[in-house]
């Protein structure tokens, strides 16, 4: 991975409508110095995913807040291997699970999905400073 | 002195002055200058060139193949521009998808290419160049990223490159390709030998329909009681086009334009018959519709005033089926949220209001489980048209 401008896709998945949340996300990406391609909210899995192809993103950065996350991204696995993403870091955060839920069953589940990073009622900037450790991490490997 | 519009259809010619309207059947045995000549020499001799407006949807669209990156972007914004433009589409093909996929064998008139933000590049290679080889077309334009440039003009003869449709914020960009496809599809109307000889009536451009029912949108307001979100479905002898307002779509499309066009190229009722009544016959609901309407499916076979009628309400009952959340398709129109229904076309000179009120009633009942329906508008006297031609 070299040093040029980190693109990130992100926007809400599924049934969401909080706008908010993903404004504030989209701001905060770019305040750190990231190329951000906001999906908006109401976004189905396949339109990110082909968004980071379109754009050649490094990350995708999924957020949720109404739980239904569980549902729409299934199907992860599936399209990153069709579509040979390997390099793409794939992160989600936010309420990611109905009611109540630990987050040592909730973070498994997730990373069996496909995702790298997860983040379960984390706060915005705790989750974007992990992102970017990992990424630095990727570098220097 | 006013003006003489005249549209020449696939099936129909029909004119408009201040007489009022009047349609007439085309002979397919003469040209259509001929065959207008002798059906309108009176009214045609009454006018002079520069007062007489024309219009032609006879030529049938041109064909497009879109090879893109991906569905949710540059195809999907490659096909909008497409039909807005009046073209049809019959393939489109993904690039990852190219070495597998069957090339299309028919003369195709344009092939597009898209793929990707000016920021990236190296998505086409090789690959593509072999299957372009394996395809037949007149035209082909790019319309991706900047970086592709190179390599694509170095390999690809006659290619036409244009604007990137995609932006760098992953967004539409659609004039450039529009405007190229409005002028290939303009082209090809008054190319056309038979379209060639009405400039010994005119002396003004003659447009392509579809393009002129798109143009008088926006004013629809100003000749019927139609509240928007709106649909206005033009059932035709050979095709059928749907325009509808964007409000309708759930869409990642953010265009100036407020109305988009749909075109089913199977849709007729006479050009197309066969392929409608196939349709018709492999829709689940054709055995409840026809029970419904009081006829058994021998009627499909028939040749007969009420036959035609019978197809124009399952062409009716198959373009909303086609565009319902219930078939998701390339275009989902919310038409729960639709507020009028204007239909144009040959179809309202023979179906009565009841009779579409009766077919859409059924729609809305059998697939979207309502008894609420839009308002419906039978455009009688061809106000859209004449609207747009005005305009």
């Amino acid at each position: 991975m070299t040093d040029r401008i980190k693109k990130v896709v992100t926007g809400v998945v599924g049934n969401d409508i909080h706008v908010v949340a993903n404004r504030l996300i989209d701001i905060s990406l770019q305040a750190r110095g990231y190329e951000v391609f906001n999906l908006g909210v109401n976004t189905y899995l396949e339109e990110f995913i082909d968004a980071v192809i379109e754009t050649d993103a490094d990350i995708l950065l999924i957020s949720s807040l109404n739980g239904e996350a569980e549902g729409w991204c299934r199907d992860l696995q599936f399209l990153r291997s069709e579509y040979q993403l390997k390099d793409v870091v794939f992160v989600i955060g936010g309420n990611l699970a109905v009611g109540e839920a630990k987050c040592e069953d909730i973070v498994p589940k997730y990373k069996a999905y496909g995702f790298d990073l997860v983040f379960h009622q984390i706060d915005l900037n705790t989750g974007l400073d992990t992102l970017e450790a990992f990424m630095q991490d990727r570098i220097t490997k | 002195m006013s003006k003489l519009l005249i549209d020449v259809g696939s099936t129909y010619f029909k004119t408009s002055s201040s007489e009022g309207v009047a349609q007439a059947f085309r002979d397919f045995s003469m040209t259509i200058f001929d065959d207008l000549s002798h059906k309108f020499a009176n009214k045609i001799a009454a006018y002079k060139k520069e007062d007489i407006y024309i219009c032609s949807s006879a030529n049938g669209g041109l064909s497009t193949l879109i090879i893109g990156l991906t569905n949710s972007f540059s195809l999907k914004y490659a096909k909008n521009i497409a039909f807005n433009s009046g073209i049809n589409i019959i393939d489109t093909v993904l690039v990852h998808e190219l070495q597998t996929s069957v090339a299309p064998t028919q003369l195709l008139d344009v092939v597009i290419v898209v793929g990707g933000i000016d920021s990236v590049g190296g998505i086409y290679d090789t690959k593509l160049i072999s299957y372009l080889a394996k395809l037949r077309y007149s035209n082909i334009v790019y319309v991706g990223n900047t970086q592709d440039v190179p390599f694509l003009r170095s390999h690809v003869e006659a290619l036409v490159v244009l604007e990137n449709i995609i932006d760098n914020k992953l967004k539409v960009r659609e004039e450039a390709l529009k405007e190229y496809l409005t002028n290939l599809y303009q082209q090809d109307i008054v190319g056309k030998e038979d379209i060639k000889q009405l400039y010994a009536i005119t002396a003004n451009q003659i447009f392509s329909t579809p393009y002129i029912v798109n143009r008088s949108l926006p004013f629809i307001g100003t000749k019927f009681a139609v509240v928007d979100p709106f649909i206005v479905v033009d059932i035709g002898g050979a095709t059928t086009d749907i325009h509808y307002s964007r409000d309708l779509v759930r869409d990642n499309i953010v265009s100036e334009n407020g109305f988009d066009r749909l075109v089913f190229k199977k849709l007729g009722v006479y050009k197309s018959r066969e392929s409608l009544v196939f349709a018709a016959k492999s829709n689940e609901f054709v055995y409840e519709m026809l029970n419904y309407l009081n006829v058994t499916e021998n009627i499909l076979e028939e040749q007969s005033e009420k036959a035609t009628k019978i197809l124009m309400l399952l062409s009716i009952f198959l373009v909303l089926y086609k565009v319902s959340s219930y078939k998701p398709a390339y275009v989902t129109l919310n038409l729960e949220r639709l507020n009028a229904l204007v239909f144009t076309g040959g179809i309202t000179k023979v179906l009565s209001q009841d009779e579409v009120l009766s077919i859409v009633h059924f729609f809305y009942k059998k697939v979207l489980n309502t008894n609420t329906i839009p308002t419906i508008v039978l455009d009688h006297n061809y106000d859209i048209w004449t609207l747009g031609m005005h305009q």
